[in-house]
């Protein structure tokens, strides 16, 4: 299942191109070593253009959550209702990712989540899976 | 930043309404000049006087529709104003770029406006397909509209601050009330109680069709001048005795409800210091309520929450008619009608100005007259914010 491919540009390859390979990739600033996240071409902090690639481990927490229970375009008819999830991962970075398989009475902000990575025809998006919960 | 000679300076001296409601065949265009023209005849200023014009938002056309533009506007309304803007990303600029060129003697008469076909032409707001193709990274994980963004953010608020549907059908419900004592209000004569607001549906979770402003087709607008034009003008005003402005401009996923210096805390700290108030002095808000979650948001950035869980201060009891705390007294954009901020700061003027018929606070059974009415007007995700605080003018 996909969604949207995304429009992969100068600031968001580095990103799109690491899903495809299964890892979380992101610029690190040379100067400051800060992540850039969104993808950017200077560092919002030091507004160096230097940067490096880092991969971030691929954990984090469950920030917040969406149940998508109407379908907002005529594609998405046959996923609703389905699961959109803001992931903090480590060194400030949050992310998008979809929850495929979840309790909708024990979903709760907070919760340890890994991420895998979902595989489609035109692109590869990262999914949080719920740490503890049956697969 | 300084303000505080602006202070008392600055006024809003009319108020335009358009039909509004289901008005298939009427254009966007049309709704901004009719609205206009009424304000206009509201403050007694005649059209070529207007130097300025704002137009909320830049949509794409609907209906039939040509695209709507300032120029279109001014065209159809016959005026060569100096500066014409038009907002094109929901920010709120619209405010300082008023006050800036009121006070610096640059304009003398600015107007806002707001007109829209949304219902009748079914605007969507899916920002991140256009023509089926994604326009950003947020369609490659199915994240939707407007509404998505904002049930992100109050999915967190439950976790944390232990709020929920029972709170936001408290905000649902009182707006309803006051809406039924709006003739004009899309909702009016349709009142709603516990069991109306959870049999809604479902749309983006946890909030509910029911959480969400309907769209409209109509138009709003307002005249701004200084407060020495406006005495001269001889008609009943309002005045702004404090205002603030600020954006947080980060993508909606990365905003935190946690943030102690979220837009909305920051404007509305910087209004609150300049009108030399508190949360107590306020008599009314009227706050931008695209979400039920939005009113909620906002009473607590603005510090109104202070020492209360969110389902302890927002009841229908404090913020509906006879309140302690009147909350969106027209119905707000989720019962009365959605013309963006111009909504809630529409309905502040027109009751410091004593013109709310049976809803007029100080009429109204259990309420007082109000002398400081405070408004918001939120653009984006949480990313842009206006606080003003209103005074009656003399």
């Amino acid at each position: 299942m996909e969604f949207f491919e995304p429009r992969i540009n100068g600031d968001t390859a580095l990103f799109w191109e690491g899903c495809r390979a299964h890892e979380l990739r992101f610029s690190r600033c040379k100067d400051c070593g800060k992540v850039r996240w969104p993808g950017a071409y200077l560092c919002p902090s030091c507004l160096s253009s230097e940067a490096e690639t880092a991969v971030l481990p691929p954990e984090g927490t469950l920030y917040s959550y969406v149940i998508m229970d109407k379908p907002f375009h005529p594609s998405v008819q046959d996923k609703v209702p389905y699961v959109v999830a803001a992931v903090d991962l480590a060194e400030n970075v949050r992310i998008l990712a979809n929850i495929l398989e979840y309790d909708p009475e024990t979903l709760r902000c907070g919760a340890p989540v890994s991420i895998a990575f979902a595989d489609s025809e035109n692109y590869s998006r990262p999914i949080a899976r719920l740490k503890g919960a049956a697969k | 930043m300084d303000t505080s000679e602006l202070k008392n300076q600055i006024a809003i001296v009319g108020v335009g309404y358009t039909p509004q409601g289901k008005l298939p065949g009427r254009t966007a265009v049309s709704f901004h000049t009719e609205a206009i023209r009424n304000a206009l005849a509201d403050a007694g200023v005649e059209k070529e006087q207007v130097d300025a014009m704002f137009l909320y938002r830049h949509f794409d056309p609907l209906a039939g529709d040509y695209d709507t533009t300032a120029f279109t506007v001014a065209e159809q309304l016959g005026i060569r104003p100096s500066v014409v803007g038009q907002e094109k990303y929901c920010t709120r600029d619209w405010l300082f770029n008023s006050i800036g060129l009121l006070a610096s003697g640059l304009c003398r008469y600015v107007v806002i406006s707001y007109g829209d076909n949304a219902r009748s032409g079914r605007r969507s707001f899916v920002k991140e397909l256009s023509g089926g193709k994604a326009t950003d990274d947020l369609a490659a994980f199915g994240d939707l509209s407007t509404m998505a963004k904002y049930a992100m953010q109050a999915r967190r608020a439950m976790d944390v601050f232990g709020t929920g549907p029972e709170v936001w059908k408290e905000i649902a419900i009182a707006q309803r009330q006051w809406a039924c004592l709006n003739p004009i209000a899309s909702m009016y004569g349709k009142p709603l109680d516990d069991a109306g607001y959870y049999a809604s549906a479902l749309v983006a979770e946890p909030l509910r069709l029911l959480d969400a402003t309907p769209s409209s087709d109509g138009g709003r607008a307002i005249v701004m001048t200084t407060v020495d034009r406006a005495k001269a003008l001889g008609r009943p005003f309002a005045v702004l005795r404090g205002f603030g402005s600020a954006n947080q401009p980060v993508s909606p996923f990365r905003l935190r409800v946690e943030d102690t210096d979220s837009a909305a805390k920051l404007a509305s700290t910087q209004a609150f210091r300049m009108a030399g108030i508190t949360c107590k002095d306020v008599d009314a808000c009227e706050l931008y309520d695209c979400f039920t979650y939005t009113v909620e948001a906002t009473l607590r950035d603005y510090g109104f929450l202070e020492g209360s869980s969110p389902g302890e201060f927002i009841t229908r009891t404090r913020i509906g008619p006879g309140g302690e705390l009147p909350v969106n007294t027209s119905g707000g954009m989720l019962s009365e009608g959605y013309f963006m901020g111009l909504t809630p700061v529409a309905e502040a003027v027109m009751q410091l100005t004593g013109r709310c018929g049976q809803r007029q606070l100080g009429v109204l059974p259990g309420t007082r007259a109000p002398s400081v009415i405070v408004c918001s007007d939120n653009g984006a995700v949480f990313q842009s914010h206006v606080t003003l605080v209103l005074e009656r003018g003399a």
